[in-house]
């Protein structure tokens, strides 16, 4: 019920808005329709989606700083019947000289080079949304940060404090069953993580120093945080309890044109600076990882990309003996995974037929992405699309959702 | 006396031929002026611009979006900036181009709903500006020197009076085989372009809708393109342009299409 006036009162603060200034107010409203199609999936429910979204968008600027707004009301028919809502930003921006630029409030935050690969890029993720059939945009969860950006003859300097950690949004077995450390599992086994506490150093600093040689950019990246999954687990009061183990990223990456198309080299180091040495059974260890990428237009409207991303987890002996001995799944040391998107336009551009493939050959998993957006008119279009997941091993990446093939229905109305 | 009305002829007919050379130019060169007045009309520019794109069923869609244009050398390399207001879906998005007319152009684009900054390959310049019937070449200019020009006895457009040029490609190309440009003889602008395909059979035709003088520079303020082959038409009108206004080229850069610059984009 609180939810509920609270969204009836922030729709009126909005209409009054534009009454008392000329704010620009846009944004869409989306109905999303989507079901499983694994009867043996565990989920609670057999709807992926089922749900209206209000989107709106209200921006104001004056000459020394700018506002914007984004908030999204939910009808939520698969889950909880139950009214929802979330400011997805809601931040300013402003400049200080002519060098120093700021970007303070919830915030999307985005940088790297790969496709739906993210090395460098320690920002939240939503993969329940992801999973689903929304909109690309809402792979990325919101975070309430300050940005800050130095530009220089040299290069630029961003530096994102968050100062309270914000992890990802993984399936909780409603909607999207997920593999909880013994089997596949709906609901009824998911357990909140506990978060860091609130505390300063317990925020998350994100740093990139940003630099274009010729037609290239090249970049180095920090991050100092936690992992955004819960990998890690502590015991209190004799029961396993998952945490945000502690990391730092050390990355660097490149990207740029070559032979008539884009590409981009990325790589990281993850330190799991709770288990440096790797003997800490309960933390994940430290790894090495990096990508290459390749994007070029082959044939009229028709864009075709690919990756290959390879990790190698460290002190990789230790863990095998240790999962051995737990008779649990032991991953290859060294694993790989190849990407591929393919977009076709169709019609004038009107039709948008999409395909993102991932397959690990080490993990023996894959999850394909498919979609078909037609846009009907400058407002209104419809997509239809599926996720397919499949795996040989409960316990991988992928293979722990590969009950969750979903496909799903979609109608935008933009305003 | 046969042959002295021969001579006469002659004589007469020498000067005026003389003359036809003498002010008669040649066609490389009116392509060259024409490129210049139409792509790089003074140093800089903004507009507001309405693009029209009617499918070969006759939907309508429109694009409304910003363009900001910088000149770093005449006839030669260029940054534009656009920024999209409708229709909603990319509403906010940005896109930049840095023109390079011996090299390959770069691209980029920001979405800010993911705050994802993206290069896009530029190999191929003639696949659709924005999903119109123009291509990104017809937008932003295709180099004089790339094809091979001859003059074609004068013709006339509406009440103006016209060059006709037809220009064939150096190198095999895919976006024509052959065009004819009609060029205004007072104002060197396009005021038909006829794009010629496979067995020269006409498949686009360009058509300058309104030409306006706007602060001395003649401009033309509406543009079509039509596909003959494929159908469909996209209407292009310009609006709130406004020349040399002082663009500096910090503008075309990551920062700004992050960022867009409320000076210029209200």
């Amino acid at each position: 019920m609180r939810v509920f006036r609270a969204f009836i009162i922030t729709g009126l603060l909005l209409m009054a808005v534009p009454v008392a200034a000329e704010v620009s107010i846009d944004g869409f409203l989306q109905t999303l329709y989507g079901g499983r199609l694994d009867e043996s999936n565990p989920t609670a429910t057999e709807q992926t989606a089922s749900e209206a979204r209000l989107q709106l968008r209200v921006e104001d600027y004056g000459d020394a700083a700018e506002f914007f707004g984004r908030i999204d009301f939910v009808y939520d028919g698969a889950d909880s019947s139950d009214y929802d809502w979330e400011l997805r930003e809601g931040y300013l921006k402003f400049r200080l000289g002519s060098r120093l630029d700021f970007k303070v409030g919830r915030q999307i935050l985005t940088w790297g080079t790969g496709d739906l690969i993210f090395i460098n890029d320690e920002f939240a993720k939503d993969y329940r949304s992801f999973f689903v059939g929304r909109d690309d945009q809402y792979l990325k969860a919101p975070q309430n940060a300050i940005r800050t950006e130095f530009y220089s003859g040299l290069g630029s300097l961003s530096l994102v404090w968050t100062p309270r950690f914000e992890p990802n949004r993984l399936p909780t077995g409603r909607r999207l069953s997920y593999f909880n450390g013994q089997s596949i599992v709906g609901e009824g086994y998911y357990f909140d993580p506990t978060t860091p506490a609130p505390k300063f150093e317990n925020g998350e600093v994100a740093m990139r120093l940003s630099r274009q040689v010729g037609s290239y950019n090249s970049s180095l990246y920090f991050y100092k945080g936690f992992y955004k999954n819960p990998m890690g687990v502590v015991i209190i009061d004799s029961s396993m309890v998952p945490i945000y183990p502690k990391l730092n990223v050390y990355g660097a990456s490149v990207r740029g044109p070559m032979a008539g198309g884009i590409v981009w080299v990325e790589g990281g180091y993850y330190d799991s600076r709770q288990d440096r040495d790797g003997d800490d059974p309960m933390m994940p260890n430290s790894s090495v990882t990096g990508m290459i990428g390749f994007e070029r237009q082959v044939a009229s409207n028709l864009t075709v990309n690919g990756q290959w991303q390879t990790d190698k987890m460290l002190d990789h002996d230790t863990y095998e003996k240790q999962q051995t001995a737990m008779n649990a799944f032991v991953r290859d040391e060294t694993r790989h995974m190849i990407t591929s998107r393919l977009t076709k336009l169709l019609n004038d551009e009107l039709l948008a037929l999409s395909l993102f493939v991932f397959y690990s050959p080490t993990d023996e998993d894959g999850y394909l992405r498919a979609s078909a957006d037609y846009k009907y008119s400058d407002e209104l279009s419809l997509a239809v699309g599926a996720n397919i997941f499949d795996g040989t091993y409960d316990a991988t990446e992928f293979g722990q959702f590969q009950k969750n093939d979903n496909v799903y229905v979609k109608f935008t109305y933009g305003f | 006396m046969l042959n002295s009305k021969l001579i006469l002829i002659l004589l007469l007919a020498l000067p005026m031929a003389i003359a036809t050379t003498a002010t008669g130019e040649d066609a490389a060169a009116i392509m060259e002026k024409s490129h210049l007045a139409y792509y790089y009309a003074a140093d800089d520019g903004i507009s507001e611009v309405t693009m029209r794109i009617t499918s070969k069923r006759g939907k309508e869609r429109t694009k409304e979006f910003v363009m900001l244009r910088l000149d770093e050398e005449e006839g030669g390399k260029q940054k534009y900036y656009t920024y999209f207001r409708k229709p909603s879906d990319i509403s906010r998005l940005t896109f930049m181009v840095h023109k390079i007319p011996d090299g390959n152009d770069q691209r980029w684009i920001y979405v800010p709903s993911v705050d994802l900054v993206k290069p896009i390959s530029a190999d191929d310049k003639n696949s659709s500006f924005v999903g119109s019937h123009f291509s990104y070449e017809d937008v932003s200019g295709r180099h004089w020197s790339e094809d091979k020009h001859s003059l074609l006895p004068d013709s006339t457009i509406g009440d103006r009076a016209v060059f006709v040029i037809e220009s064939i490609p150096v190198e095999k190309y895919k976006g024509f085989s052959r065009k004819l440009s009609y060029i205004d003889k007072e104002n060197y602008l396009p005021l038909r372009e006829e794009y010629y395909g496979k067995k020269d059979k006409l498949v686009r035709v360009f058509t300058a809708e309104k030409v306006e003088e706007i602060d001395g520079v003649t401009t033309m303020t509406a543009r079509s393109m039509e596909n003959l082959k494929k159908g469909g038409k996209t209407l292009i009108e310009f609006s709130s342009i406004e020349y040399n206004v002082g663009l500096d080229a910090s503008l075309f850069t990551e920062r700004f299409l992050k960022n867009p610059p409320r000076k210029y984009i209200k």
